[in-house]
């Protein structure tokens, strides 16, 4: 029950952020997202708890709610720039294209020869609607922030997916692919800061000088 | 014993050398502290390689750490390429430092990123555990990220953030891959700590889900393919290489699109015992490599950039290296072989492009002519190592590539024989248009001849004659450790991997 409310919630917040016009509440949005993330172990393995997940549960918790959040109001602030997303794709078309993912989803997530041993049916699809919000966030607004808010979306649905269908993961490698998910983060926000600085903005479409 | 703590070292040594970089207080210490610690890793790197390619594979740390002789190999090769341009990056960056282009800062950050690179890349090629493979790669996109823009302007900022958000989102669909691996032992009862060791799904290989495997490969190859800089998935890579300095591209060029594709190549044997021996994604590879030879000869012919048309000419031999794998039999020999080939001459043509571009202030090929004139040693290194790049004879490129058409003969695959040719001929034209006037063509009348120091002739005249050798003889033991690295990804079946390397061809 509780691991399916929490998969709702990301479709939500997935479908959230597609239509978000404010840099700021997107980024509220998906920290939301990161934190709700980080109770999906331990309720999806409320039989067999133990302190292996509930590690993975507070790290999670702590580094997607508190503090990407953290960097990346932080890049944002030193940008000073103004708040609105400027999408290439507007707000309407982009949760049509959104609900046309979602609809893709459960069609891959039904033919996906994958066992969620008994987590949730919506577990694959909800993984993979991330993935695909995800990837069109990315290429469909023009902020550098809000191609990281993809990327990181990106990660969440990985991580859905991790997290259902490979219980077994070795602790070592979630360690390494959480410290990767923030350096990554962390790497982009210096990004973010050092494009401001050079360019005067952070629209990546004028990032357009290398061709060919 | 002892080997199992080399492995151990083999990563600790370049990442301690790059947490000192930070605390020097000169550019001289750092960069001479930098060469000692590549040269020790050097050193170290090939004795443990050398003892896998003869008596076969070590393994430590709970079997975590293992070196096969594919490993090896590709591990010894690494090592070369970063030992010359470890050696190279003290001359570029000397030169540099002497008309005040670079300051404390700026030396710190590459030389501690650059020993961190060596490190993460060494981490890909021992762990045998899948996921923290991935942990290697993704941590050498975010490392060398920043080496792109050592000096930060506008096109080197842009060049870094597509570098590092396509690199990210690529290596985030080969994770996808690795779980999708993970998924596929269901049912097989396999314990946690060993379910992503290489060598468990190796031996369990026929019994995989080969549904959920197929899915996975499928990621698997766009995710690392993205950071191999297979077309489509190259975008990245022309502007990467042409904003990092030469030093970087050199590495990129040289190993890094190699350790991508490294990656992809442990696969090949998991996927093709696990999916019945049907070649299924081996015609997959065959098709992405001859896309890319495509592409990159449909770009080679409008480059003006020096740097932009070397980076075209990896995706180009990326897909030579990819078809090679793709066709299986002597394909996969002469792949391996290829790789070495490439990265000797790759490295050396970006050494020549830095230097060259350092003297002539510019790297449009529209103004860099008759640096033969103008920098005799660096003239003669670019135009030598453009011509084995095209695939000139008697160069080893020339070999491996007609090794490959060989395989393709063999197997029958005209349609590839037809695409691989057309593409190598189109490259051949279009190279070599601007390779004579780079050689012979007008120079500009400010450029001043510079002599080069015995390091840099050296380090133009060991990979040319390398390259000249081995397309003519090839040693024993090479052709051993080539046959050793092939039979590890053509070996299909439930037969174990852990059998002693020295297999006959």
């Amino acid at each position: 029950m509780g691991t399916n409310l929490i998969l709702v919630l990301v479709v939500l917040t997935n479908l959230k952020l597609l239509a978000s016009s404010r840099l700021g509440a997107s980024i509220r949005v998906v920290a939301a997202q990161g934190m709700v993330l980080g109770l999906l172990p331990v309720l999806a393995h409320v039989h067999e708890l133990s302190l292996h997940f509930a590690a993975m549960a507070l790290g999670t918790i702590a580094l997607k709610g508190v503090v990407f959040p953290w960097l990346l109001f932080r890049a944002l602030r030193e940008a000073e720039v103004t708040r609105e997303v400027e999408p290439y794709v507007g707000y309407i078309s982009s949760i049509l294209v959104g609900l046309m993912a979602l609809a893709a989803s459960f069609w891959l997530g039904g033919r996906l020869p994958v066992t969620t041993t008994g987590v949730s049916s919506l577990l694959v699809p909800s993984a993979l609607f991330s993935i695909l919000a995800g990837l069109f966030l990315i290429v469909a607004r023009k902020r550098a922030v809000n191609q990281v808010l993809g990327f990181l979306v990106l990660e969440n649905g990985i991580y859905t997916f991790g997290v259902g269908v490979v219980a077994e993961t070795p602790f070592l490698v979630e360690l390494g692919v959480l410290l990767d998910a923030f350096v990554a983060v962390f790497v982009m926000g210096i990004a973010v800061y050092h494009i401001n600085r050079e360019f005067d903005h952070i629209e990546t479409d004028r990032l357009d000088r290398l061709k060919g | 014993m002892k080997h199992e703590a080399l492995l151990w070292l083999l990563i600790l040594v370049p990442a301690a050398t790059g947490a000192l970089a930070l605390r020097l207080r000169s550019v001289r210490t750092i960069l001479n502290v930098m060469c000692a610690g590549v040269g020790i890793t050097v050193a170290l790197g090939w004795y443990v390689a050398g003892k896998v390619l003869v008596s076969g594979p070590v393994s430590a740390g709970a079997e975590w750490l293992y070196l096969d002789a594919l490993s090896a190999y590709n591990l010894g090769i690494l090592l070369l390429i970063f030992g010359l341009s470890s050696a190279y990056a003290s001359v570029y960056f000397r030169a540099e430092l002497r008309e005040g282009h670079l300051t404390l800062k700026q030396a710190r950050l590459f030389g501690s990123l650059w020993c961190g690179a060596l490190a993460a890349m060494t981490l890909v090629f021992v762990s045998n555990n899948l996921g923290i493979m991935w942990v290697g790669i993704e941590a050498t996109t975010l490392l060398t990220g920043f080496l792109i823009c050592v000096h930060v302007t506008g096109e080197s900022l842009e060049a870094m953030w597509k570098y590092i958000l396509i690199c990210s989102v690529g290596v985030a669909f080969a994770f996808m891959g690795t779980l999708l691996v993970c998924a596929s032992t269901h049912g097989l009862g396999l314990r946690a700590p060993e379910v992503l060791l290489w060598t468990t799904l190796r031996a369990h290989a026929a019994l995989l889900n080969p549904g959920c495997l197929k899915a996975a490969f499928i990621f698997l190859l766009v995710g690392y393919g993205t950071k191999a800089g297979l077309a489509p998935m190259h975008n990245w890579l022309p502007d990467a290489h042409s904003q990092a300095p030469a030093p970087v591209s050199a590495l990129f060029s040289g190993f890094m699109l190699n350790t991508a594709l490294y990656c992809v190549m442990r696969y090949v044997p998991i996927v093709e015992a696990g999916t019945g021996n049907t070649g299924w994604g081996l015609r997959l590879l065959t098709g992405f490599g001859l896309l890319s030879i495509l592409v990159a000869a449909a770009f080679i012919l409008f480059q003006h950039d020096l740097k932009r048309l070397l980076a075209y000419h990896s995706v180009e031999h990326i897909g030579i290296i990819t078809l090679g794998v793709g066709l299986g039999g002597l394909g996969t020999f002469a792949a391996l072989f290829h790789t070495l080939n490439h990265s000797l001459c790759k490295t050396l043509a970006f050494f020549a492009a830095g230097r060259l571009g350092q003297m002539f202030g510019t790297h449009d090929m529209r103004k860099l002519a008759g640096t033969m004139r103008a920098a005799p040693v660096w003239g003669m290194g670019l135009f030598g190592s453009l011509l084995a790049l095209i695939g000139v004879a008697p160069f080893a490129l020339f070999m491996s590539e007609l090794q490959i058409l060989k395989a393709a003969m063999d197997k029958g695959a005209i349609l590839a024989l037809v695409f691989f040719l057309l593409g190598a001929g189109v490259v051949f034209v279009g190279a070599l248009g601007h390779a004579i006037p780079l050689a012979w063509g007008k120079t500009a009348s400010a450029v001043r001849p510079t002599r080069a120091g015995t390091l840099e002739t050296l380090l133009v005249v060991l990979p040319l004659v390398l390259l000249l050798v081995l397309g003519m003889w090839m040693p024993g033991p090479l052709q051993t450790a080539l046959n050793a690295a092939a039979d590890v990804i053509r070996h299909a079946g439930p037969a174990l991997a852990g059998s002693p390397g020295g297999v006959m061809p």
